[in-house]
């Protein structure tokens, strides 16, 4: 009775999985074929594999100096965001004062206004406001709290019982105490998802670290990815398979962290927590 | 709450003034200063641009922006293309949000109790969120095109036109592509309100012999309810941002404008075309859009007002 | 507290939008006879970067105190707005090597751009140089905001071996006129050669007719360009029946109607594709290729037929500090020296008027880009018109729901955009 249900889950998870493997897959065998094949059975070649593809981008944009960028640009955002966004979204869940509906307002405003509407406003403050094209704080700024991880932050410290925070304040914790000792710890899976969901952001983002930095020895793998695509789309032996192979350098990185990370996602055991 | 302690009178005073725990404030501060930082004037300003016959200059052009009231706004809500666009997306967040959300929360719940594989199993699910866009559009369109792997199993049944060029479908190709490529991280957030259902929940409901789907029903689903507001709302919210999809796979909203969304509407008018006065009363008129959705999302998902 | 939220946004945003505004820009007149370093930006195409990093080299070695520092902005789609906002923000170097004539009115709308003719002998050295056909680059007011600088006029390219295969000919095809074109279509489909007889892209961006409908419109109609005196031209009966050619073509099957993610003729889907001379060097061994004129109606004579020119142009910033030097870099780089060692390295056409008695050499030596310096002559430009990339889109709208997907009669579609282009283009 109970064994057979289990055996239909896996059966259809591995399914779905493979559904949602098969572009990255695709992407891979992409990347690797010397010319493409977009018929049904390229998808499943049996030679003709080459690494060509990596070796051009490899002469053609400098890897390591890009990663750095990168590290440095998605770095700044992380750090921003989980220092000062877990405290927002603290504060908003489980302080009452003065002004947290308006500020709860303006989060979700911000997160409604389309990133298009403010391209060129952002990009005239950003480096005539404030001076700071070719700088690495220019390319963090528009980004630098994440907004939307403020909003998942606050909905899960909302979800906390309110016994947990009663009997802490009763002890004479103070906020920031309570914050780190009993609340992160608890939101500690939906710590590591909005980790994930705010590096994905600017690791992927390209138009705006490019109009902030001209100066190629500054731009993120992403930027200098997408105008090594952009300039060989029509000139390589094999474009589709260069922008493939551009997608994959670009796609390893937050995959291996990914997998890095999900082992900390486990059950915090909350049920204990609360009748302890 | 709890009582007030003694010599609260000076205390009430103050919660009054500033609330019961002002110190939210200072924990609040720095990104409400960043806001005012970076966002207040690009969006003031664009809010300011959509009443006035703008567009961008260079710094010491003398250009004239008259005021001109809700012309913007009148010419935005008039013009076929814009409806068609707010139309389209409408059909895409028919399909897209209700299906992000059922999916999300069914496959989250199974992987939560996956013993084996779990890291493949995980991984696997994710890993569409974090490839880029121009990469996963390829992979598609060589599903869907007219040649492609959907239709050579369909057979017959392959629609005529196919997929992408067919204007009952183009915009559900689009709903379904946005589904899978953000499920990942929906799946991730119900996956972490998930491990703060107490256990004690599920012992209980099987005492009082509540099967697999029962349970599903009666204690997964109230439990993690918050998150299922906030996987309604971001899902809302990204899907009526759509841009990329219609940029890149329908190659600027083809067929048609049948899968143009108001955002690439926006960039083809503001950005491209220059007239971003225009292209911000669009933009102010699906920021409103949204906020009422996620106004009603408020209300009836989260349950409060 | 809700209430109070639009409020205080609005003042808070208020106060800061005033103390952003303002600033100047200089005095033009001063800023003319400036010299000193200066930046440009150059197109990260890999030949063409490699030609402006030998240029900047030389101009460096010899002017020690007007150094010029080339950076790098993408060729593709982003390009516009990458120079937009840099405009905006009055950070924008003091030359563009690859600035499309389309973007030429918003950016000299927005006041971003340096009429050439304010210093002297601008005008001249233009004409002097392109020709007559430097008359398309003027823009309304009569002066020159741009130095046509290089053409990369289109012409069909067939695969040799596809028209073989379909029993064409393929050193000599018959593709002049419509109907031959049809033909050999028809005949590359029923004989299942390739999948396509030819593969435009049937999306929607503005500029995607600049690669189907417009060479031909200019080949059909003996040069008009597609608005002229803040008219539209396509509404018309050359203008029909150039789009009652490629409807037959869509109708029937011989042009797809889905985005190919890819390139159909390098990939062999395609019998034939419209391109400039830049694809010499890319399907160089890929494919056996040859190239004719696009077709007309009536199969106009070779040297009769006009065509796109796909031009880059050269454009100064009114950012620009150090004008003079700015100046003498741009007639520098378009000196015939430097010309010919672009033609060299890319095989683009320089838009000079004298191009192939000034290079002899070379086109003995590459016979294949002959062909597209004797088309070189006779290019025709986007119109240099306001809104000019609204033009171009209501027209894209228009020709993709008529003419690619048949939704509505080529003729109302036409004429419904034209009233539409007359309005834009005459400035309103």
């Amino acid at each position: 009775m109970r064994r057979w249900p289990n055996v239909v889950r896996y059966v259809l998870l591995f399914l779905g999985a493979l559904i949602f493997l098969f572009p990255f897959y695709y992407m891979l065998v992409g990347s690797l074929q010397s010319a493409p094949d977009t018929s049904v059975g390229g998808a499943f070649p049996t030679s003709g594999l080459t690494l060509d593809n990596y070796r051009d981008i490899n002469s053609r944009v400098d890897l390591l100096g890009s990663l750095v960028n990168s590290g440095i640009f998605t770095g700044g955002v992380l750090l921003g965001t989980v220092v000062f966004g877990t405290l927002a979204g603290y504060a908003l869940a489980r302080l009452q004062f003065r002004g947290r509906g308006v500020l709860f307002a303006l989060v979700l405003l911000v997160q409604v206004i389309p990133f298009q509407l403010l391209l060129i406003p952002l990009y005239v403050l950003i480096v005539r406001g404030y001076g700071l094209a070719d700088n690495y704080l220019g390319m963090i700024l528009p980004f630098a709290i994440n907004t939307a991880a403020v909003f998942v932050f606050r909905q899960f410290f909302l979800q906390l019982p309110d016994d947990l925070f009663a009997a802490a304040r009763l002890d004479g914790a103070g906020e920031l105490r309570i914050l780190w000792s009993v609340a992160l710890p608890l939101v500690r899976p939906a710590l590591l998802t909005a980790v994930l969901l705010t590096f994905i952001g600017p690791w992927n983002e390209f138009l705006w670290p490019f109009l902030v930095t001209k100066d190629a020895d500054m731009q993120p793998l992403a930027v200098s990815l997408a105008n090594y695509i952009s300039n060989v789309s029509s000139r390589a032996a094999n474009p589709f398979g260069a922008i493939l192979a551009g997608a994959c350098v670009l796609a390893a990185p937050a995959v291996a962290l990914f997998i890095a990370f999900q082992r900390q996602f486990t059950s915090s055991d909350l049920g204990s927590g609360v009748k302890g | 709450m709890t009582a007030a302690p003694a010599g609260g009178a000076q205390r009430n005073r103050v919660a009054a003034v500033l609330g019961r725990h002002p110190v939210g404030m200072i924990l609040a501060a720095p990104y409400a200063v960043y806001l005012a930082v970076i966002f207040a004037y690009p969006f003031g300003f664009s809010v300011w641009m959509s009443f006035h016959d703008y567009f961008f200059a260079a710094p010491g052009a003398i250009v004239d922006h008259p005021f001109v009231g809700l012309d913007n706004y009148r010419a935005a809500l008039t013009d076929p293309a814009v409806r068609q666009a707010f139309k389209n997306i409408v059909i895409f967040l028919v399909i897209n949000v209700p299906l992000t959300t059922a999916l999300a929360l069914v496959l989250a719940v199974a992987l939560n109790r996956v013993v084996h594989a779990r890291t493949f199993l995980r991984v696997a699910f994710y890993v569409p969120y974090v490839t880029a866009s121009v990469a996963v559009v390829g992979v598609w369109l060589f599903l869907f095109n007219s040649g492609g792997l959907v239709n050579s199993v369909l057979g017959p049944l392959a629609p005529d036109p196919s997929w992408l060029v067919n204007e009952g479908l183009a915009m559900p190709v689009i709903a379904f592509f946005v589904t899978w490529k953000q499920l990942g991280f929906f799946i991730l957030l119900y996956l972490a309100a998930l491990q703060n259902v107490p256990k004690e929940l599920y012992e209980s409901a099987s005492v009082d012999g509540a099967n697999g789907w029962n349970k599903f029903w009666s204690v997964t689903v109230p439990a993690v309810r918050p998150a299922t507001a906030l996987v309604v709302i971001l899902a809302l919210i990204t899907g009526a941002n759509l841009f990329t999809e219609p940029y890149l796979l329908t190659g600027g909203g083809g067929p048609n404008g049948a899968s143009a969304s108001p955002v690439l509407i926006m960039y083809q008018r503001g950005i491209q075309q220059g007239e971003p006065d225009f292209a911000a009363a669009l933009g102010v008129i699906l920021v409103i859009g949204v906020l009422i959705l996620a106004y009603l999302n408020r209300r009836f998902i989260e349950g409060r007002d | 507290m809700k209430r109070a939220l639009p409020a205080a946004l609005l003042t808070l945003s208020l106060a800061l939008a005033a103390g952003c505004d303002g600033s100047g820009g200089g005095d033009a007149g001063q800023a003319n006879a400036a010299t000193g370093p200066i930046t440009i930006w150059l197109s990260n195409n890999q030949e063409e970067l490699a030609w402006g990093k030998a240029m900047v080299e030389s101009w460096n070695g010899r002017h020690a105190d007007q150094k010029i520092t080339a950076q790098e902005i993408p060729a593709g789609k982003s390009s516009e707005e990458v120079i937009g906002a840099a405009i905006t923000a009055g950070n924008a170097p003091c030359l563009i090597w690859n600035t499309a004539p389309a973007a030429i009115p918003q950016f000299q709308k927005q006041g971003g751009l340096v009429a050439l003719d304010s210093f002297e002998g601008g005008d001249q050295y233009i004409t002097d140089r392109t020709g007559d056909t430097a008359e398309q680059y003027k823009s309304p007011d009569g002066k020159f905001y741009q130095l046509p600088w290089k053409s990369n006029p289109v012409m069909i390219f067939y695969n040799k071996d596809i028209f073989a295969k379909a029993g064409l000919d393929p050193e000599k095809p018959a593709l002049s006129t419509y109907d031959e074109f049809l033909t050999a279509a028809r005949k590359i489909k029923s004989s299942k050669a390739a999948q396509a007889a030819i593969y435009p892209a049937p999306s929607s961006e503005f500029f995607q007719s600049w690669f189907d409908f417009y060479p031909l419109f200019a080949a059909e109609t003996d040069g008009t360009q597609l608005v002229k005196d803040n008219k539209a031209q396509f509404n018309t009966p050359q203008g029909q029946a150039v789009a009652g050619f490629w409807k037959t073509l869509y109708d029937e099957g011989l042009a797809p109607k889905e985005m190919y993610n890819g390139d159909s003729f390098a990939d062999k889907k395609a019998a034939m594709a419209i391109v400039g001379p830049w694809a010499i060097k890319v399907y160089g061994d890929k494919v056996k290729w040859g190239a004719v004129p696009v077709p007309t109606s009536t199969g106009k004579p070779a040297e009769q037929i006009r065509t796109f020119s796909d031009a880059k142009n050269v454009a100064m910033y009114s950012a620009c500090q150090n004008r003079a030097t700015a100046w003498e870099v741009m007639k520098f780089a378009t000196s015939q020296e430097q010309d010919g060692k672009l033609l060299d390295a890319t095989g683009q056409m320089p838009l000079r008027k004298d191009l192939q008695t000034a290079y002899p050499d070379y086109f003995a030596g590459n016979a294949a880009y002959k062909q597209f310096a004797d088309q070189a002559a006779r290019t025709v430009e986007v119109p240099n018109v306001p809104n000019s990339v609204a033009v171009w889109q209501t027209f894209r709208d228009a020709y993709s729901q008529s003419v690619i997907f048949g939704k509505q009669p080529v003729a109302d579609a036409f004429s419904g955009a034209a009233t539409k282009v007359d309005q834009l283009a005459s400035g309103s």
